[in-house]
């Protein structure tokens, strides 16, 4: 209780409150550019950060982590533009939304779910997570190739109507995901004695041009001068009624756990999270059709899924001293820099300071409701009223800028043109795009896991289903592929006996 | 062309002083690895007192990618002028070129100083059937290819460490590359691995709560952080070590006065008690050699890595 209370009384100093306050915002507005991501930010900012207190530095990692999870939205559901990638999501009911004239209440909703899903991920790395970092400890390769497979298998939710197209969709991902050095290897795959190629793709480069690009230039397609008029604008009246709200609690619960499981095994990230989130929400529904046409429950279960991926994200590093992402890693070497060991003992030696760091991750996420729902959302939504001739060369100046900045080289302003033509074109033809990501990210992984897993068991494919959690993770990935079908089958037949019993009667 | 001539014509009054007053400007240091990791984290702490040293402010550059050989090719671009040093640990100067094609070799750097040390570790769990490292590599070779060991990449130091240890007693255990010592970690305290192998500090905690037992570390002597490891020595394999070591360098060409201004900073910087007390919780050691003498031990370790990789088949 002692450390509660000084834990509390060294986190509500001035320093701390201003610097979780001041990151929040610049968080917002880091997700909301497209090409500035939390991860470059915090990349930057944190070691200008060694030489004050700890507890302000992590205040800004928090704020900004937090807070731009949220902003990447803003675009996301005005432009269809997602401002970090795990808000690509975001996009697939966001936009429908506001072009529905939602635009307001779409934000609103990201706004309530981030600080939600925020929230129960800072509360789980507060309560259990040490207990939850030990657990982990039972994934080995063969359980991550499962996982990276599970995740693949939503695919089949996200191809869209066409499936043929979406499967060459994910394929092309996996070819993408193969470039690079081979880790188990050595061997340099696709690179073209490239040296820049070695480490593969940048996955952030690639994505800010598959994803934002084409809407930008959809944008200068419309070549609309005037944008909308404030009496279009509809910001008043945006008042979300209980009744929606309580049809959303399902999602933010399911969601939230998603999240934080996909936050505390290192590999997948919060796209990730958001896609899954979505999924799973998509196939709760009673109406799975209309996911993708604007229903709050996508947006919902996309922001809550990618912001409680965040905390979740810290449970290994802070518990266990294994950074799972590039921002625990950067929180890592600050706090060793600080002359603190990264370890089990950790919150045991200095509570005050990891103790901190937890509570700052859960009061940014509130941060968010006051600066999203009462600033924010009123401020970004008058985008919509800026002329395509104006939006349009300021967004691809940003994009530039913030993928310049990642590694400061110019071939990664190319790698995000070419990738930006090749989503244009794929949108064109009704490639859907998400199945490339996904292939992205998890086919490394789950490529690589495998092959470990395989080495490890000399080549004995039955270590793959024998052991417990790959087995009970092989059956879900089963249950998610014959799921949506059985259902549509169920559905189906129920239509059609009602059909029937209203022809009796 | 007239701005040219005129830049051309105004050359040497901008370089004289320079080297008279050096630094005069911001220093820009490369990185090859990623933000927030060892040799990042030794490389901002030193930066922070080489600024007061120097009187000149350090811009940290983090490139990573292709186990460091993606940051030292883009620094082959500077020049050697003393405003652009490069901060790395010897994998990518003595291992890479080992297993891959690159644009640079020994002689494309002006060795600086060398900064600081540590070896890498095996360790097994409590319950391994060993208790020194005379037993663990009897234990190994007695069980060809039964134990599985972690290592942070095919090719990379760690596991060349490991295997001029094993061949010389002619040991065969199974490699496990994985991502970084994080992840060989994590593999080894969930029990999907036997041996952890890798550098230090991430391992030291779960030392001190009983969970890991390390039994060797691949430099000649004992490390004072892992008292129970033996060192090579003990197990006559003296010949076989390998270091984990932090150095900077400079483009090839840089002025003898500026390398000297460079090396006396340094050799004051690195042995600053708050460095030191900072390098023992990594469970490192600050070693200073300069110039030549660099020189020689970037050879004599290249060479010797050149003949383990060789006899793996991973040569380029």
């Amino acid at each position: 209780m002692e450390t509660i209370t000084s834990i509390l009384s060294s986190v509500l100093a001035t320093g701390p409150i201003l610097a979780m306050i001041g990151s929040s915002i610049l968080g917002v507005f880091i997700g909301a550019l497209p090409g500035l991501n939390p991860v470059m930010a915090i990349a930057l900012l944190l070691p200008l950060t060694y030489s004050m207190d700890p507890l302000v530095a992590l205040a800004m990692v928090a704020g900004i982590y937090n807070g731009s999870m949220y902003g990447g939205a803003i675009p996301a559901i005005l432009l269809r533009i997602p401002g970090t990638p795990a808000a690509i999501a975001t996009t697939f009911d966001g936009y429908p939304m506001a072009q529905k004239g939602q635009a307001a209440r779409a934000l609103k909703i990201a706004c309530w779910s981030s600080a939600l899903g925020g929230t129960a991920s800072a509360l789980a790395l507060i309560t259990v997570g040490p207990l939850l970092a030990r657990a982990t400890l039972a994934f080995g390769p063969a359980e991550y190739f499962w996982i990276a497979v599970f995740g693949m298998a939503s695919v089949g939710v996200l191809v869209g109507n066409d499936a043929v197209k979406g499967l060459m969709a994910a394929v092309f991902g996996l070819l993408l995901g193969t470039v690079g050095l081979d880790q188990l290897s050595g061997a340099p795959r696709y690179t073209f004695d490239q040296t820049w190629l070695l480490s593969g793709l940048d996955l952030i480069v690639i994505l800010v041009g598959l994803y934002a690009l084409p809407p930008v230039l959809s944008l200068a397609e419309r070549a609309d001068l005037d944008g909308l008029s404030a009496s279009d604008l509809k910001l008043d009246n945006v008042r979300v009624p209980w009744s929606e709200v309580k049809t959303l609690i399902p999602t933010w619960i399911r969601s939230s756990l998603i999240g934080i499981s996909v936050g505390i095994l290192p590999g997948a990230g919060g796209n990730v999270a958001a896609f899954l989130s979505y999924n799973a929400a998509k196939n709760a529904s009673d109406d799975p059709k209309s996911f993708g046409k604007g229903n709050p429950r996508g947006v919902a279960a996309a922001e809550c899924g990618n912001n409680a991926d965040n905390a979740a994200s810290m449970i290994p590093a802070l518990a266990l001293g294994i950074p799972g992402n590039v921002i625990a890693a950067l929180v890592l070497g600050a706090l060793l820099i600080h002359g603190l060991q990264p370890g089990p003992q950790l919150f045991h030696q200095n509570p005050q300071l990891v103790g901190g760091f937890m509570v700052e991750m859960l009061l940014t996420s509130l941060i968010i409701l006051i600066v999203g729902g009462a600033a924010a959302t009123r401020v970004f939504a008058q985008v919509q009223r800026l002329p395509g001739v104006l939006l349009v060369p300021t967004v691809l100046v940003l994009m530039a800028v913030g993928v310049y900045v990642i590694n400061g080289r110019v071939i990664d302003l190319w790698i995000m043109f070419v990738a930006g033509a090749c989503g244009y074109f794929l949108e064109k033809m009704e490639v859907p795009l998400a199945p490339i990501v996904l292939g992205l990210i998890l086919g490394p992984m789950a490529e690589q896991n495998i092959r470990r897993a395989l080495l490890i068991s000399r080549g004995d494919f039955s270590d793959l289903v024998t052991r417990p959690i790959s087995a009970t993770i092989a059956i879900a990935t089963l249950a998610l592929i014959i799921w949506p079908i059985g259902s549509a089958l169920f559905r189906r037949r129920k239509t059609s006996n009602d059909a029937q019993n209203e022809e009796v009667r | 062309m007239k701005k040219l001539l005129l830049g051309i014509a105004l050359l040497p009054l901008v370089a004289a002083p320079a080297l008279a007053e050096y630094p005069e400007r911001a220093i820009e240091v490369t990185v090859p690895a990623p933000a927030g990791g060892g040799t990042d984290t030794s490389a901002r702490k030193l930066a922070i007192l080489l600024e007061k040293e120097l009187a000149a402010s350090m811009a940290i550059l983090n490139v990573a990618g292709g186990g460091g050989s993606v940051g030292v090719t883009q620094f082959m671009q500077a020049q050697p002028d003393g405003y652009s040093l490069l901060a790395t640990w010897n994998s990518p100067i003595t291992t890479v070129p080992q297993v891959q094609k690159t644009a640079y070799g020994l002689d494309s750097f002006t060795p600086i100083a060398s900064t600081s040390e540590t070896a890498y570790t095996m360790c097994v769990k409590p319950d391994f059937p060993a208790e020194d490292g005379a037993q663990f590599l009897d234990e190994l070779a007695a069980n060809p290819n039964k134990y599985t060991y972690g290592n942070d990449g095919i090719g990379g130091t760690m596991q060349l460490a490991a295997e001029r240890i094993f061949q010389q007693r002619d040991i065969k255990a199974v490699a496990i590359p994985f991502g970084g010592a994080g992840e060989t970690l994590q593999n080894f305290l969930g029990g999907h691995i036997d041996i952890y192998g890798g550098s230090i500090s991430p391992v030291l905690p779960y030392v001190e709560s009983g969970e890991a037992k390390c039994l060797i570390v691949t430099s000649a002597s004992t490390v004072d952080a892992l008292p129970q490891a033996a060192g090579l020595e003990s197990l006559d394999l003296a010949a076989q070590e390998t270091l984990l070591w932090r150095m900077f360098l400079a483009p090839a060409g840089l002025d003898q006065a500026i390398a000297d201004r460079l090396v006396a900073a340094l050799e004051k910087t690195v042995n600053d008690p708050e460095y030191v007390e900072f390098l023992a919780t990594k469970g490192e050691i600050p070693h200073v050699v300069t110039g030549e003498a660099l020189s020689a031990r970037l050879q004599s370790e290249f060479d010797g890595l050149a003949e383990a990789a060789k006899n793996l088949g991973l040569s380029q």
